[in-house]
């Protein structure tokens, strides 16, 4: 394309504000899942607890071993007499009340270390994705109502605190089609299975829009007004964060930008020959091919003037191919007897035989076989 | 063929992307042209089919025909093809197109009764006596 695509700035009420803006630069970043993936799967570790078992655990008794000659087994056993847990195997893993194998510590390795050059990168993709209706709609979100996708909504709507109270968050959504997307996250709220019900993750839902502001421009009233409505994220356009951008590792989130977090894109990010204003040599990641429609580069004219062409006769294997039965299907009997044919139009199969009836044999004839 | 608004995108990269999480061998929210049918008002059916201009925009994107529960089916079915298969539309799937079309209106006429049981034999004798 030779013109920069641009997108439709919607106003408050959904409909198209009449302004555009050109897409920025990071929309253009090479779409890579096995980054995200990668570096999601990183950035999810990083805000673990430690937990580990009690270091005293299964070793609070005095047990010994009873050594060799007993003829049980050289386990320490509990010493003492006078309750049924004098005797019995103690310490090893194997054991009741023994210590669990390979105690969990709390210096275990909880964090991982990505390098930014992969963040920035994933954050990158994870927001080229974010532009992609179908890779939206693969994520499942709702975006039958959405006008265009990219979403941008003018700041104009959020001046001057217009959207402090949740209420008037909700009718903003609503009006620039979110609504649906925001009614699933509603209607997705389930209780958790297992255990992590009691330990602060009670309920499970999907996620749904994130409402990405700029805190200078937009103010900061709009994150209160946002939080309350289940699934709905907000984030500064200065602060993507990747658990946010591609949760689960799945890239595709639905965004709500507003104009202004939308036109600082390019200063964040730059593009893949000016460094970013505001990351540290930074340029976006460029493109393997400039052309990612496959299909089209093999059609097109420049590449099917120069290819030869196909040796041979076309060729396709025919996998899950019902066998046919040659005596009841005359083309494949055919194509294993090409003589039947023939046979089939000379009705030979029910030709008499041209000398008529076989002549008997002459009475002598037994007579002489049956001579001694 | 259709653009979308970037050029790393395309519906090849898009399939390799979601194939990883999709059981089906085909998925029509990947496919820049993709056929929807569905059951309409009094028996009728409802063709939708994804247009190619405006990838980026879900909701001008589409394009709806309807047949009345009146139309015979074969018009109905050669009115699907012509717009589908006959477009450019996956014609691999025209028959399943069809498929899904008939099965939606066979699905919408009303269901007959089942006529009510002679009763033979003892059985019938039993009830004759209780009548009289």
């Amino acid at each position: 394309m030779a013109t920069r695509p641009t997108v439709t700035i919607a106003s408050h009420d959904g409909n198209p504000s009449g302004s555009t803006h050109p897409l920025p630069a990071v929309f253009k970043a090479p779409i890579r899942p096995d980054i995200v993936q990668t570096v999601h799967a990183g950035m999810a570790k990083n805000k673990r607890q430690p937990y580990a078992v009690s270091e005293k655990a299964g070793h609070q008794t005095s047990a010994e071993s009873w050594g060799t000659g007993r003829a049980v087994a050289r386990i320490p056993r509990v010493s003492g007499g006078g309750t049924h847990r004098a005797g019995q195997a103690a310490f090893g893993n194997m054991c009741r009340s023994g210590r669990m194998f390979a105690p969990t510590k709390v210096w275990r390795k909880w964090h991982q270390k990505i390098n930014l050059g992969q963040k920035r990168f994933a954050t990158a993709s994870a927001l080229a994705a974010s532009s992609v209706p179908s890779l939206l709609l693969a994520r499942g979100h709702q975006i039958s109502t959405v006008p265009e996708v990219p979403l941008v909504v003018a700041s104009k709507a959020f001046e001057g605190a217009a959207i402090a109270k949740t209420s008037a968050a909700i009718k903003l959504l609503i009006a620039v089609g979110a609504g649906p997307d925001v009614s699933k996250v509603r209607a997705s709220r389930k209780l958790r299975a297992g255990k992590g019900k009691l330990r602060g993750r009670r309920h499970r839902q999907r996620r749904g829009p994130l409402v990405v502001y700029h805190p200078d421009e937009d103010g900061k009233e709009l994150v209160r007004a946002f939080r309350n409505i289940p699934g709905v994220e907000t984030s500064s356009v200065f602060a993507l964060n990747l658990l946010q951008l591609a949760p689960g590792g799945h890239l595709g989130r639905f965004i709500v930008w507003t104009s202004s977090a939308f036109a600082a894109l390019d200063e964040i990010y730059g593009s893949t020959t000016t460094p970013s204003a505001l990351k540290k040599d930074f340029l976006l990641p460029s493109n393997v091919i400039h052309n990612a429609d496959i299909s089209r580069l093999i059609n097109s004219s420049e590449v099917q003037a120069v290819v030869r062409p196909a040796k041979g006769e076309a060729k396709t294997k025919r996998t899950g191919v019902q066998k046919k039965n040659p005596l009841k299907n005359k083309q494949v009997l055919l194509r294993l007897n090409p003589y039947a044919k023939a046979f089939s139009e000379e009705k030979l199969g029910s030709k008499k035989l041209e000398d008529g009836e076989p002549e008997r044999a002459a009475e002598s004839f037994a007579k002489t076989l049956h001579e001694d | 063929m259709a653009e979308h608004l970037q050029s790393n995108v395309s519906q090849d990269l898009v399939w390799e992307i979601c194939r990883p999480n999709n059981a089906y061998l085909y998925a029509g929210f990947v496919n820049n042209k993709a056929v929807g049918i569905q059951p309409a008002e009094k028996g009728g059916v409802t063709l939708t089919t994804k247009k190619t201009k405006h990838l980026n925009r879900p909701v001008a994107n589409k394009n709806e025909v309807s047949w009345s529960g009146q139309k015979s089916g074969p018009k109905i079915y050669k009115g699907i093809v012509n717009y589908t298969a006959k477009q450019g539309y996956r014609a691999d799937l025209r028959q399943e197109a069809v498929a899904r079309a008939s099965a939606i209106r066979q699905s919408q006429k009303p269901k007959k009764e089942d006529p009510e049981l002679k009763l033979r034999g003892s059985k019938a004798k039993k009830a004759e006596e209780k009548a009289t």
